[in-house]
């Protein structure tokens, strides 16, 4: 409380303190009666189950017998022992570190020209936004295994230029690039963000420019894109996060294997591999904690690099 | 509006609320005492089987209008992490299939009740497949009533061989023999044709060539029956198949799902053999218009002895959770699909599923389609020299083997080295 009264923006009105507060104490009783809901269900649905699964991250639980303590076990087997989960962080931090800027840089193109006074905005802003609607789901991943298989569309295509194409979802070499794609392919939520974004910068700045004699490049790098940079962190945050946590295009093109050859064997897919297929629990929650670390980690990370690249509008120099 | 809601009005609200919640779990309890809603959880390995055993499902219903049958069936893979889920929940199905594999995981673990209780009456076995019972039977006790009788096989394409002008191998073969046939096919009809698909991270074939050697995957009491240059054998063996061009590339192979015919080779016309269970022979006939046969695996190697390695068992056996209050009604179900005239007829009649009963096999063989018909007398041929049953594995089993042959296929193992980072991976799982 003491940190809400030294706060301005929430101190009460002069004059008023004493017989505010008394009103307030009993509406906060009843905001808390009505707030009881959703805290109880935090606490039950959310926070309950993220204790328990670090309890568990220090058992040997096999989902069905009582877990057994088996302190830091689990721990020491994921970084010393087990092989195939380095395979699973190379993949996973490759396929960050490839589709989180591709898909950003992608999105901010595409915004780009639709920000152009098209006519008809609305409907271009939705079609490319469809991707992303259906991007995380089932069909898409079947689709693009449709298209990239050795006897797919894209090879039929290769095929009548004399190309015989690899096939590209199930060759250690270029699956892991197939699924980078599919989700640069998915770039329609940062397009919607970036494009609100581009509209609240002033034209006047861009007038002010051209007056200075800037082209359009001149203009982009000198006034879209610092002005921009608050929604490009904001875009590459949310990014970063899902991108660690991705899943379903694995599960989907790989058939649940991560494979081929370990080559798609996303973090996810290796922690659920573990936790439903090898009914070990208290491993699977050992990843997931260390999966937590890490996001928590380059998140951190990037909050820490944000003071060196990017721009509020309001801030003084 | 914070006077008109005054603290013990809300008081009263919430002990209304509360009230009405709970007569509303009253009312319909009340009115329920003969009824029950039961959850099949399952797998089917194609539409046909999933048809066929919903259809024997409704029929129950309709004579039983208290009862609601609750379908909840998907492939293998799916099920069993779906499984795994509900039960560790405490909400698994009341009833579900179970493969041996599985079957043993359950019954340690008591998720599935033993039905010795029920056997012979209401259920009687006596005439069903030895095989289907012990893969059935864990520790002496049975914990399934096998639905289906299969065996392990080679689907294969007839019309290819015409194409190719190459003779049907015979009955009893080698595996050196099985190889040459495959080099031959794809050099008659490719490129993009193969003669053979990879069966090198399958389970049962490998389990036969082990046993051609003397040797075995599992043995009785859990444990490895084979040493490692064994299975490097193995590995080795479909490497060279991959270097002469008998089988597909790693990536092309990659595309095939162990447990979706409609991903195989065979099915999109590029592979003339399939190595799998004849369960799924209905499931492959029915997406592939050229006239498919079974035919026996090899038994043996050049220069050794030739004997019967092929066991027949339950691929799909029906289990009963140890928490369902339903019990006696899932085990009345069990008997309509397996003992009733009626419920037969729905249940394996073009479904690719043949029973484990020998009157079962012998009216299907009868009654069936032609499909029916292959699949019970390549059956009838196992049964006549049995091999020593299946050994339960271990779960997650399936994908160990595929990586290590993948890695062999992809250039990053040697067949030694694979069958090591199997044996690595299996062997905390015995």
């Amino acid at each position: 409380m003491a940190s809400v009264k030294a706060n301005p923006v929430f101190a009460p009105p002069l004059g008023r303190g004493r017989k505010r507060s008394g009103v307030s104490t009993r509406q906060n009783g009843v905001a808390f009666l009505f707030l009881a809901p959703w805290v109880c269900g935090i606490l039950v649905l959310t926070l309950g189950p993220i204790l328990a699964s670090l309890y568990l991250s220090l058992t040997n639980y096999d989902l069905f017998t009582a877990p057994v303590w088996a302190g830091l076990a689990n721990y020491q087997r994921l970084f010393f022992e087990d092989a195939r989960y380095y395979q699973a962080l190379k993949v996973t931090f490759t396929y960050v570190a490839l589709s989180v800027p591709l898909k950003l840089a992608f999105a901010l193109g595409v915004a780009l020209v639709l920000n152009r006074g098209l006519s008809g905005l609305g409907f271009y802003r939705s079609v490319y936004y469809l991707p992303s609607l259906l991007g995380g789901s089932v069909a898409i991943a079947i689709m693009w295994r449709q298209l990239f298989a050795y006897d797919g569309i894209v090879n039929e295509f290769l095929l009548q230029f004399g190309i015989d194409g690899p096939s590209w979802i199930s060759n250690p070499v270029y699956a892991l690039y197939t699924l980078v794609t599919l989700s640069i392919w998915q770039f329609g939520s940062p397009m919607v963000i970036f494009l609100a974004g581009l509209k609240q910068i002033p034209q006047e700045l861009y007038d002010a420019a051209a007056v200075d004699g800037a082209g359009p490049w001149r203009k982009f790098l000198n006034v879209t894109l610092p002005l921009l940079t608050p929604i490009i962190f904001f875009n590459f945050v949310m990014q970063l996060i899902n991108s660690f946590q991705a899943f379903t295009p694995s599960f989907i093109i790989s058939n649940g294997t991560g494979g081929p050859a370990d080559s798609t064997l996303f973090y996810t897919l290796y922690l659920y591999e573990q936790g439903f297929t090898n009914f070990q629990m208290g491993y699977a929650s050992a990843m997931a904690w260390v999966l937590v670390a890490i996001i928590g980690t380059t998140t951190g990370l990037a909050f820490m690099s944000a003071r060196y690249w990017v721009h509020y509008g309001d801030e003084s120099r | 509006m914070a006077k008109a809601i005054s603290r013990r009005g809300l008081g009263r609200a919430a002990v209304l609320l509360a009230g009405g919640a709970m007569m509303s779990r009253w009312i319909p309890s009340a009115s329920a005492q003969d009824q029950a809603r039961i959850r099949f959880g399952g797998f089917v390995e194609s539409q046909e089987q999933l048809k066929q055993t919903i259809a024997v499902l409704e029929a129950y219903m309709a004579q039983n209008p208290g009862v609601e049958i609750v379908p909840e069936f998907t492939s293998f893979s799916a099920f069993t992490d779906k499984l795994a889920t509900e039960a560790a929940g405490g909400n698994a199905p009341d009833m579900f299939s179970v493969n041996v594999d599985l079957l043993a995981e359950y019954a340690q673990r008591g998720v599935v009740t033993s039905l010795d209780e029920y056997v012979p009456d209401p259920i009687n076995l006596a005439d069903y497949a030895d095989g289907g019972i012990k893969a059935s039977t864990f520790d002496g006790q049975l914990y399934a009533i096998p639905n289906d009788a299969i065996a392990p096989a080679i689907i294969t394409n007839l019309a290819s061989f015409q194409e190719a002008g190459i003779e049907l191998p015979p009955p009893m073969f080698t595996w050196e023999a099985l190889a040459d046939v495959a080099v031959q096919l794809t050099e008659a009809l490719g490129p993009r044709f193969w003669g053979l698909e990879d069966a090198g991270g399958n389970y049962i074939p490998c389990d036969i060539f082990l046993r051609s050697m003397g040797k075995s995957m599992f043995t009785p009491d859990h444990q490895f029956g084979f040493e490692p240059e064994d299975l490097a054998r193995w590995y080795a063996y479909w490497q060279d198949l991959r270097d002469r061009g008998g089988v597909p590339p790693g990536d092309v192979q990659a595309l095939a799902s162990s447990d979706d015919p409609s991903t195989s080779g065979l099915v999109n016309g590029r592979a003339a053999m399939n190595i799998t269970l004849t369960d799924s022979f209905a499931g492959f006939q029915a997406l592939v218009s050229d006239e498919l046969v079974l035919h026996l695996l090899p038994n043996g190697f050049e220069g050794g002895d030739m004997k019967q390695h092929h066991y027949s068992y339950a691929g799909n056996s029906t289990a009963v959770w140890s928490q369902s209050p339903h019990k006696d009604r899932i085990i009345d179900i069990i008997r309509f699909m397996h003992f009733d005239p009626k419920g037969i007829e729905l249940y394996y009649r073009q479904s690719g599923m043949v029973p484990a009963s020998s009157a079962g096999r012998e009216a299907l063989a009868k009654e069936g389609s032609e499909a029916d018909r292959k699949i019970v007398d390549y059956l009838e041929v196992l049964q006549k020299d049995p091999a020593p049953p299946r050994y339960p594995g271990v779960t997650g089993m399936s994908g160990m083997l595929r990586r290590a042959n993948e890695g062999v296929a992809f250039g990053q193992l040697t067949p030694m080295q694979a069958a090591e980072q199997f044996i690595s991976e299996a062997k905390p799982r015995l």
